[in-house]
């Protein structure tokens, strides 16, 4: 497996927002996570890409245990975030955000060639390379967030909420850069409350509730359990 | 009103006098604006290089050259101490503006004890020097203090936008999470830039020594003006101060010339308040 988390633990000063939660997300796969606002999605997240430590369980990544990883050193292991709300350095212009993304060495020896591959795949970002980032459109700014990981060169993308707050026809846009983003070889762990088009692209999903996994399985066994179907699709 | 001859002197002394305030700006716009910091003790920390200068150039007649090569670089150490505690207590912006207060006054309490509330002035062949331009004097100590912090400025600015040292700095004033999902280790980052901004003001000290008159009491004299100033040229922005600083260096020595030099002190927050004004987000 490249990402496993046995029996995590993860909260905000007493409070833990998620328990006991196991996942994994082997190499080239989409993996999804499914589940109500308030659920414990960012929280899951943000722990998997360093930046909530975790209180109990483990966390590691290729082999390598990363509970005792320092927040800085989760992107040089090759996990690249795409925050919930983009968050972008939004003062910044878009190709510094971009370099951002490549700041550790190895990756930043990439530069120009993980550039132009951002370029390719959103040539509107090349038109707007100059512009702070924070006077682009929402779809734009979510087309930055994703260049600026993959400028990391990661083995695997987190993806919070990418759907978030865009215009239905972005929102297709976004789900196919997730299968590209695969296409070219890294892995997908994807947190969405947009449940079918979380489901369409993923291999496997998780159903967190109440910051407890409840559910797991095949993309159509999901979709198959009457749960689901009422609790997300109102069917 | 005054002759044009006087209003062009005036305007002339104000840039220069105006120097001192962008250089002392530098590297406490640096740290407000990147970490968050406000350093109150970055006027101390400036007194205290001047008076160093002062004392290796009097005493042990070092050329001031040769006593900011070395002041410069402890200085450089005593900012790296100063964010070692920051660092350690989690020190964050209102409690900065409040340690960092009592840090100057122990330094002012310092500088008392050893080099008593007497006026010290540390005298140089050539601090009188002066080019004559025209009907025009050019104070040779002040052109050159504003060469300087123009370098420093514009060579602070030019890091902060072309390298990724610079760029992670900035990018960790907006967001220190996401940059350090991205490898941004903030608190090294840091240490060296409350280093830098130390360093400048060892800078600043060393003019200091050779332009005024030292006593303790004067570490608060700029307080007011440079913290207008730093404000106008917008936070974490060294070309911005330097600008800002000549601006109301030049304003307030016209306004001494055209008014009364009572007036003087009035000219910068005035100058703050309007451009808050006109646009609140200014800062």
């Amino acid at each position: 497996m490249l990402l496993e988390a046995r029996n995590l633990h993860v909260g905000y000063g007493d409070a833990p927002a998620i328990w006991d939660v196991s996942l994994d997300v082997d190499a080239g796969e989409i993996v999804s996570v499914i589940g109500p606002n308030g659920a414990g999605k960012t929280t899951l997240i943000n722990a998997m890409a360093g930046l909530l430590r975790c209180r109990q369980g483990t966390l590691s990544f290729d082999g390598q245990d990363m509970t005792r990883v320092r927040a800085h050193d989760y992107c040089g292991h090759g996990i690249a975030l795409v925050p919930e709300g983009r968050r972008l350095f939004v003062k910044m212009s878009v190709e510094e955000n971009l370099e951002l993304g490549c700041y550790l060495p190895a990756a930043r020896s990439h530069r120009s060639q993980s550039l132009e591959r951002v370029f390719t795949l959103f040539p509107i970002l090349r038109d707007k390379r100059r512009q702070p980032a924070g006077e682009l459109s929402g779809g734009q700014q979510q087309m930055v967030a994703i260049g600026r990981a993959l400028m990391a060169r990661p083995r695997i993308v987190l993806f919070d909420e990418p759907s978030l707050g865009l215009a239905p026809t972005i929102v297709d846009d976004m789900f196919d850069i997730i299968a590209r983003v695969r296409a070219e070889g890294a892995a997908v762990l994807l947190v969405e409350q947009n449940v079918l088009k979380a489901l369409e692209v993923a291999d496997r999903a998780y159903v967190l509730e109440q910051g407890r996994i409840v559910s797991s399985g095949l993309p159509d066994a999901l979709l198959e359990q009457p749960h689901i179907r009422e609790a997300y699709l109102g069917v | 009103m005054p002759s044009a001859t006087l209003l062009g002197q005036a305007l002339i002394s104000g840039v220069l006098a105006g120097g001192m305030y962008g250089l002392l700006g530098l590297g406490l716009s640096l740290s407000w604006g990147l970490l968050r910091l406000v350093n109150l003790s970055h006027f101390a920390l400036a007194f205290l290089a001047a008076y160093l200068t002062y004392e290796l150039g009097t005493n042990y007649h070092v050329a001031p050259w040769w006593s900011a090569a070395m002041v410069v670089p402890a200085m450089f150490a005593i900012g790296l101490l100063q964010h070692w505690l920051f660092d350690k207590f989690r020190v964050n912006e209102l409690a900065s503006l409040l340690i960092t207060f009592s840090f100057a006054i122990i330094l002012e309490v310092a500088i008392q004890l050893y080099w008593t509330a007497d006026y010290r002035r540390f005298e140089t062949h050539y601090s009188t020097l002066s080019i004559k331009a025209g009907p025009f004097y050019i104070p040779v100590l002040e052109l050159v203090l504003c060469t300087v912090a123009g370098v420093l400025a514009w060579g602070t600015w030019l890091w902060l936008r072309r390298t990724y040292v610079g760029k992670a700095l900035r990018a960790a004033a907006e967001d220190a999470d996401i940059a350090a999902a991205y490898g941004v280790d903030h608190k090294k980052l840091a240490y060296l830039l409350s280093g830098l901004g130390a360093a400048y003001a060892g800078v600043a000290g060393t003019f200091i020594a050779l332009i005024a008159t030292l006593a303790p009491a004067q570490i608060w004299t700029w307080l007011g003006v440079v913290f207008a100033v730093v404000i106008i040229g917008r936070l974490g922005n060294p070309l911005g101060a330097l600008f800002a600083g000549f601006l109301i260096g030049a304003s307030e020595s016209l306004a001494m010339a055209v008014f009364s030099p009572a007036w003087a002190p009035v000219v910068s927050f005035s100058v703050l308040i309007a451009i808050l004004l006109w646009n609140p987000e200014w800062a």
